[in-house]
């Protein structure tokens, strides 16, 4: 009875590892449709949401999109990942007073060589405007070198416009909210301390 | 005879409810301090003042309802949906105040996606987001992951008789130890001891991804609120996409894993029983689905012919097929990819996956595997019922920590709440439908709602209608709560409204 359980998880082990060896040679056999795909010479500017949208049109080819560096310039081996954003709170975000434009981010990771990423100095958050890039590279709907990452290999990068710091002003109706709610609290605090020992002398009387 | 509910029924409901708010205001002292570590002062007023306004609203309730510690299963029930609700308002109050909704309701949608640990969002710039606003998100998902009543039970609720009720309500059966309060407090035990060690790893890895050791910990911090409470949030709008990680994902992957196992299975593996593992119905349960789910994946695959590598069959196939399974909702590739590059074969594998969700007594959603457990088995000794002699007696036993003879009391429970999730997806899709989003879309986005899974095929974005926002607040919660509570509060209204008054009363 013991190994029943030992045999079940062995063999939906064999049956998961077979299923991936099976799919793997079925794919590899396929390869053919998605290579060889051609590359386009530089063209004009397009959006990230233009690719995304396009991936079979724009697979392989030559790409130039410019916005905002967002997060972290992560340095690996042989290159480094840069997140590019051209949502329009890459022109002016929200942090900065931007208007609502009824989308979450657009971005895309692009992988750079480390002479590029030694250009880039500020990349956006909560404190910062990241710099504005052009990045001249090639797409890959499935990129074969990083695991099957949606990615731009870039050729070339430009700074065009260097990040700065974000200014927070503090809101001042929220300082007063806030005294407001304290002494709101307070007083139902001292309110709650003189009803809770009638409760228990009633409990006591009703005990 | 429906009874109304009496006065006292509601200061008890009230009592409850205030206990809860206070448990979501102590939280939001966590996002508070994270903000004024960092240095970002208008976000610490942001929570500064949502923890007063929770605050105010449980001395209000404490001073009009009085204290009732012995609450009915009924009072309980009510409290646990009714506390959702009133924790999902409050909890919202951080999110709106922070600039980042252009509505209240896309605040109180994303707020409720955290606690139900589904992972949809509609917060816009997440990318320019303050450090304190991500740690409250995740924070959210990761306490909704143990259950924010749970929470409660664990530090506001001590030595209630109540507590049992609200425990049970809250989608939990299981009492891993003999009281509940216990129960709770070794939840928080398992989780905090997985949380050190699991952020510790992700650090790890990330600063081996070329992240600095700073943001390193904030993100392995959010990534494992994320992926253990299976979530699925991520501090940035490309969600796994962004760490370009082979090392993260498969890091993040154990994480939302051993997060969608039953509570009561890692317990009995802390307590030395391993063999329960192998034998307990729900991991059979799981990975029979897991490879059927596969399966149909591959051959989705293989007609498509994009991702052609074991490593890429990994990474994109496997990865954001166990992520839908586990309910979680992290994902390596854009919504358009599930659509474009996955292929109808795959797509419904990734959509049945998340249908069928992950363990019960766990931070996942979905019919939940033990309940497929019970159906298969049922489904089996029918059969077998069926080809023996008349006179025999065919008896069919689950073993779930226990081995549970099935009964008919059993059978029908557990087909009546998937019967409840079929007709709450199916409602969503047709919806989403009506709305002018393709059926697979609107299908693909119900499911991963309503099994509080966080996927998304493109449907849900700030963009979309109010009505299917409505929807979609709802479907998370009552998918989470298991529809029991849900019908309790509804119950609790519509007797307000048609019951009788009860004599003496």
């Amino acid at each position: 009875m013991s190994s029943r359980p030992a045999f079940f998880l062995l063999a939906c082990s064999l049956a998961v590892l077979l299923v991936s060896l099976l799919t793997g040679g079925y794919c590899l056999a396929q390869e053919g449709l998605s290579r060889g795909s051609e590359k386009w010479p530089e063209g004009d500017r397009i959006s990230i949401r233009d690719l995304i949208e396009n991936l079979e049109h724009y697979d392989g080819k030559v790409v130039v999109i410019e916005g905002e560096v967002v997060g972290d310039v992560m340095r690996r081996r042989g290159g480094a990942w840069i997140t590019v954003n051209d949502d329009p709170y890459s022109e002016r975000s929200l942090e900065e007073g931007g208007e609502f434009a009824g989308v979450t981010n657009i971005g895309i990771g692009v992988w750079i060589g480390l002479d590029m990423a030694e250009q880039i100095q500020v990349t956006g958050g909560y404190k910062s405007k990241g710099d504005r890039v052009r990045v001249v590279g090639v797409f890959h709907r499935v990129c074969r070198e990083h695991g099957g990452d949606t990615d731009i290999h870039a050729v070339s990068l430009e700074v065009l416009e260097k990040g700065r710091p974000i200014r927070h002003a503090l809101h001042w109706w929220k300082l007063l909210l806030a005294a407001f709610l304290s002494g709101v609290a307070l007083i139902l605090w001292r309110w709650r301390g003189i009803r809770r020992p009638k409760e228990i002398e009633q409990k006591l009387d009703l005990g | 005879m429906v009874l109304r509910p009496t006065g006292r029924d509601v200061k008890a409901i009230g009592w409850g409810i205030g206990r809860v708010v206070l448990g979501v205001g102590l939280l939001m002292t966590v996002p508070l301090l994270t903000s004024i570590c960092c240095g970002e002062w208008d976000a610490s007023l942001d929570f500064l003042v949502s923890a007063l306004a929770c605050l105010t609203f449980w001395l209000s309730m404490e001073v009009l309802c009085g204290r009732h510690e012995d609450l009915t299963w009924y009072q309980g029930m009510v409290v646990t949906s009714g506390g959702w609700l009133a924790a999902t308002l409050l909890g919202a109050v951080p999110h709106w105040l922070s600039g980042h909704f252009s509505s209240y309701l896309d605040a109180v949608f994303d707020v409720m996606s955290g606690y139900t640990t589904t992972g949809l969002f509609l917060l816009q710039d997440l990318d320019h987001l303050s450090h304190g606003m991500n740690m409250w998100r995740h924070l959210l998902s990761y306490a909704g992951g143990q259950g924010i009543i749970v929470i409660a039970l664990t530090f506001l609720f001590a030595g209630s008789s109540g507590a049992l009720r609200i425990y049970v309500a809250e989608g939990k059966e299981e009492r891993l130890l003999p009281n509940v309060i216990s129960t709770s407090r070794a939840i928080w035990r398992i989780s905090l001891t997985y949380f050190a060690v699991g952020v510790a790893f992700l650090w790890v890895a990330l600063i081996r991804e070329g992240m600095t050791a700073g943001r390193g910990f904030l993100h392995s911090t959010w990534l494992f609120m994320g992926a253990w409470s299976t979530g699925g949030f991520a501090p940035q709008a490309l969600n796994l996409l962004y760490y370009h990680s082979f090392l993260v994902e498969v890091l993040t992957l154990g994480i939302f894993v051993l997060g969608s196992f039953n509570f009561a299975l890692h317990f009995a593996a802390w307590s030395g029983n391993r063999r329960e593992i192998w034998r307990n119905v729900e991991w059979r349960s799981f990975m029979v689905t897991l490879l059927t789910a596969s399966l149909i994946m591959s051959v989705g695959f293989g007609k498509k012919g994009l991702y052609s590598d074991l490593i890429m069959y990994f990474r994109r196939g496997l990865y954001n097929l166990l992520s839908a399974h586990t309910t979680t909702g992290n994902s390596n590739v854009y919504s358009v990819s599930f659509l474009k590059d996955y292929g109808f074969p795959a797509m419904a594998a990734v959509m049945m996956a998340m249908a069928v969700g992950a363990s019960a007594c766990s931070t996942g959603g979905g019919f939940k595997n033990l309940r497929m457990g019970i159906l298969f088995r049922s489904v089996r000794q029918d059969v077998r019922r069926i080809l023996s002699p008349e006179s025999s007696v065919v008896e069919e036993k689950i073993h779930h920590i226990k081995d549970t003879w099935l009964d008919d009391a059993l059978v029908r429970g557990a087909a009546f709440i998937v019967l409840c999730y079929v007709v709450l997806y199916f409602a969503g899709g047709v919806l989403g439908s009506i709305f002018g989003y393709p059926p697979s879309v609107a299908f693909f986005d119900s499911i991963s709602a309503g099994s509080n899974t966080g996927l998304s095929a493109g449907l849900v974005a700030p963009a979309m209608p109010a009505p299917l926002k409505v929807f979609y607040v709802f479907s998370m919660w009552a998918g989470r709560l298991e529809f029991v509570s849900v019908f309790a509060l509804a119950g609790f209204l519509g007797a307000f409204l048609k019951g009788r008054r009860a004599r003496g009363a």
